[in-house]
């Protein structure tokens, strides 16, 4: 014996009341009357006297708790013998955003596969069901083994709006849920590239239908000062695609009273994308759309006001003149960089050596100059582009630190444990500072200051982009985003797995929030719905127990079980009507 | 029961004989038997075995055929009170004790009267008894049987001729009342049903729910008294009341119904006064 749903047991809790009411009635003080027959008909079982009577409630009693087990039973959806034995189905559901596309008629993929899953699931008399979706990282919409209404009601709420990825690790996933019975089945808008890598237990069923559409593929807002600078790559993937009608609304940001909207027509190049940039004064939130095609959601973007954050930089005091000179140079043309006071405040500070800067500039000692060659640390991100070719370097004593430009037994540029960063060069005998590599290798140092800033470096992502995020040690992060709330784990730079769906995301540091980044919806490989097509492929391999049902839904006989307990406690407790009474 | 409010209510209460002929002991009531009292009752012809000291000699002279005086006996009438010694009887104290005042008050005022009262008590034990020691039996009497009157009277030693019998019973119970009252009419001059109802009996209270158990069969009935089952009832009672008055005049009793909330006095001077008059004036 098995149950379809539990909890209808609890229907049993009905025989409290009832057994209650029972010896509540039996402990009711009698009222002895003179003449029973006025008050009624005397009844065959009244005038079998009291112990007859108490025999028929007793009876009632029994009839009226078959009754509530007849009708628990049959809430509990129980099974007797083969239907007892449950079948386990798998539906693993493609959550891309692909599967949001339209047809013809309007509907969408999803919808069909939701349709479609609810056929699966009563031509395979399933008892248990289990749903995927999916996903960069696959998850679990309904069970293990849930009810099959539960299980498609959590498909009917479920929105695809993914980034492209391999299905491959759900199915796998999927199988091993299965169990032996492996019964998997497979719900895309797209057929499989090769038969033969689709795995042998997996029914693939697609349902989708290859149509244009024009996408926005990327879209960047940035914001300096009350500008905001917004640019937007759209493509048109489909043949016919000549050019498309961008609005953009720029709704009122604070202080100002009316938004802006603007329309531009874009042409669409044959391949690749078009670029549009606008800007706008004093806006709030940009919403941006393209005219409803197949995939609504690709052409829809709302972005927030991103303002710049530029790094805060100051120069310590006991520079020579020509490393501030040099420096002063390099920060005057860097962008989003501003000059701030030395102390706290500052985020890189540049100094002499011997100071506490994070950056130190000069070179203390008995100098000595390089021509080459030089050596450095391959690919440490400080050295990115650096190119020192040419360069006459002049060097002091070697600093402390792990050495990451050397000549000889020189070390030009070290970086400490705690990131410190020391450049021991005298500009005044060199002549780096007059090269390319001194402001690349500046850019760097600031790009490094940048990036171990508390937050996101970027604000805009696309689906399917892994996040970003800076954290500091010693405080508890945790990332919340549309339906998800999950720690982050680890300190500086951490590279979070892509966020399964667009939206807002929230870094919070032990409760309050630090910084937000949008991920659109956005994904060019999503977006191209033209090699989307429908198919059924049988699975290859048969499960064990794929024999056909003979029945399905609930069994009937609880109810008539309940039905049959109900007749005879009312023939049994029956009444004679109060007006025919004797004399 | 009040011995003392009976005692009271003796000495100014006769019992209402009849007008017809009673039968009894030798007494000073005419009988409806031939005998040898003064008072002429009628003519009649000589048939072989009459007393000849009954014949008319002077209707014999005149007439030449041999005429007969007939005289009525005078007898002493009987009075027998039956008691109902049902459970339903006991339903309330104050309706067993006014059961016992009727069935004590008859019983004293008869014998005031010279009428010689019999007391029969149809309980679970049926008891007769007579004179003096109907007092004792009525305060021992217990209300023990578990079946009505009717089925109680076979129990009972038969009922005698008598001039007055007055029963004292609820009289709620199934019955083919024509015939009981037939029977116990039969043999008596005047027949008084004394029906002693209590309070719950007239007006049942009600109540939010209900496990009716009759008194004396212990038969129960699960029933919410609502408004319509107590008016049911009513309807019921009425038509019960109806049968068992019709049931009384056509055996040619009296049905007196005795609520037993009321006093004696009041009972006495109301309900029961086809039974009691004042005494001299009978």
């Amino acid at each position: 014996m098995s149950f379809g749903f539990p909890w209808g047991l609890l229907a049993l809790g009905a025989l409290v009341p009832l057994v209650a009411a029972y010896f509540l009635r039996r402990r009711q003080k009698p009222v002895v009357v003179s003449a029973l027959f006025l008050w009624r008909r005397p009844s065959p079982r009244a005038e079998a006297g009291p112990r007859f009577e108490r025999f028929t409630r007793e009876a009632s009693l029994l009839l009226e708790a078959l009754a509530v087990v007849a009708a628990a039973l049959f809430l509990a959806d129980v099974r007797w013998g083969d239907s007892a034995r449950a079948r386990h189905l798998v539906l693993v559901v493609d959550g891309s955003l692909s599967m949001s596309a339209r047809g013809p008629d309007g509907v969408t993929v999803l919808e069909q596969v939701r349709r479609e899953a609810a056929k699966r699931v009563a031509s395979e008399a399933a008892t248990r069901v289990t749903v995927l979706a999916s996903g960069g990282a696959p998850r679990m919409l309904a069970g293990p083994e849930a009810e099959p209404s539960r299980a498609l009601a959590a498909l009917e709420s479920f929105q695809a709006l993914g980034a492209d990825h391999d299905p491959m690790p759900t199915l796998i996933w999927a199988q091993e849920l299965a169990g032996a019975e492996r019964r998997v089945a497979f719900f895309t808008d797209v057929p499989p590239e090769s038969e033969a890598l689709v795995p042998a237990s997996v029914r693939w069923t697609a349902l989708g239908t290859a149509r244009p559409n024009v996408a926005l593929v990327s879209a960047q807002r940035r914001d300096e000062g009350s500008t905001a600078t917004v640019t937007l790559r759209v493509a048109g993937f489909g043949d016919g695609l000549e050019d498309v009608e961008v609005r953009v609304r720029a709704l009122p940001g604070p202080g100002a009273k009316e938004g802006t909207e603007k329309v531009e027509r874009v042409r669409l190049p044959g391949e690749g994308t078009a670029t549009l940039r606008l800007t706008f004064q004093g806006a709030g939130d940009v919403e941006v759309s393209l005219p409803d095609d197949a995939l609504l959601e690709d052409g829809r973007v709302r972005l927030p006001p991103a303002p710049a954050r530029p790094i805060a930089v100051a120069l310590a005091a006991g520079l020579g003149r020509t490393e501030q000179a040099a420096l002063e140079r390099f920060l005057a043309v860097s962008p989003e960089v501003a000059r701030g006071a030395g102390g706290s405040e500052a985020e890189l500070l540049l100094g002499p050596p011997g100071t506490d800067a994070r950056v130190t500039v000069g070179a203390g000692g008995k100098p000595r100059t390089f021509l080459g060659p030089f050596f450095s640390e391959k690919g440490h991100p400080l050295l990115d582009d650096v190119q020192l070719s040419g360069v006459r370097w002049t060097a002091g004593d070697n600093p402390p630190g792990k050495p990451l430009v050397s000549a000889g037994d020189a070390v030009l540029v070290s970086e400490e444990e705690g990131g410190r960063i020391h450049l021991n060069v005298d500009l005044a005998r060199s002549n780096v500072q007059r090269v390319s590599a001194w402001p690349v290798l500046l850019s760097n140092v600031v790009r490094q200051a940048r990036r171990a800033r508390e937050g996101f470096p970027r604000r805009q992502l696309l689906l399917g982009e892994p996040l970003p995020v800076v954290t500091l040690s010693g405080a508890r992060y945790t990332l919340v985003g549309p339906g998800t709330r999950r720690p982050v784990f680890g300190a500086g730079e951490v590279s979070l797995s892509p966020p399964s769906e667009p939206g807002t995301y929230v870094l919070e540091r032990d409760g309050d929030a630090v910084d937000a980044a949008q991920v659109l919806a956005l994904d060019a490989r999503e977006s191209d719905l033209r090699g989307r097509g429908s198919v059924d492929l049988p699975a290859r391999e048969t499960g064990t127990d794929d024999a056909p049902s003979d029945g399905a839904g609930r069994a009937r006989w609880p109810l008539v079980l309940l039905l049959a307990a109900l007749l005879a406690d009312f023939y049994l407790t029956r009444r004679e009507p109060a007006n025919t009474g004797g004399r | 029961m009040d011995v003392a409010a009976v005692a009271r209510l003796v000495p100014g209460l006769a019992l209402a004989l009849p007008r017809v002929p009673h039968r009894g002991l030798v007494g000073e009531v005419r009988a409806t038997s031939a005998g040898s009292a003064l008072e002429l009752h009628d003519f009649r012809a000589y048939q072989p075995g009459d007393d000849l000291r009954q014949v008319d000699w002077n209707a014999v002279a005149r007439t030449g055929e041999l005429v007969l005086r007939i005289r009525q006996d005078e007898v002493a009438p009987r009075v027998e009170v039956v008691l109902d010694g049902s459970r339903s009887m006991a339903l309330s104290p104050r309706k067993a004790a006014c059961a016992r005042e009727v069935a004590l008050l008859t019983a004293e005022v008869a014998a005031r009267q010279g009428l010689a009262p019999t007391l029969l008590v149809a309980g679970a034990r049926p008891e007769r008894v007579q004179g003096p020691a109907c007092r004792a039996v009525l305060e021992a009497a217990g209300f023990d049987a578990h079946d009505g009157l009717p089925e109680s009277l076979g129990r009972l030693p038969p009922l005698r001729p008598c001039g007055v019998r007055v029963v004292v019973s609820d009289f709620l119970f199934e019955a083919d009342l024509p015939g009981l009252c037939a029977r116990l009419a039969r043999g008596a001059s005047a027949l008084f049903l004394a029906q002693v109802l209590d309070a719950e009996d007239l007006d049942p209270s009600g109540g939010e729910g209900a496990r009716l158990v009759d008194s004396e069969s212990g038969a129960a009935l699960e029933e919410l008294l609502t408004e319509d089952v107590l008016a049911a009832y009513a309807r019921r009672f009425a038509e019960h009341q109806r049968a068992l008055r019709g049931a009384a005049l056509r055996a040619r009793g009296a049905l007196l119904v005795a609520p037993a909330e009321d006093s004696l006095v009041s009972l006495v001077t109301g309900p029961l006064r086809p039974l009691f008059v004042a005494a001299g004036a009978s």
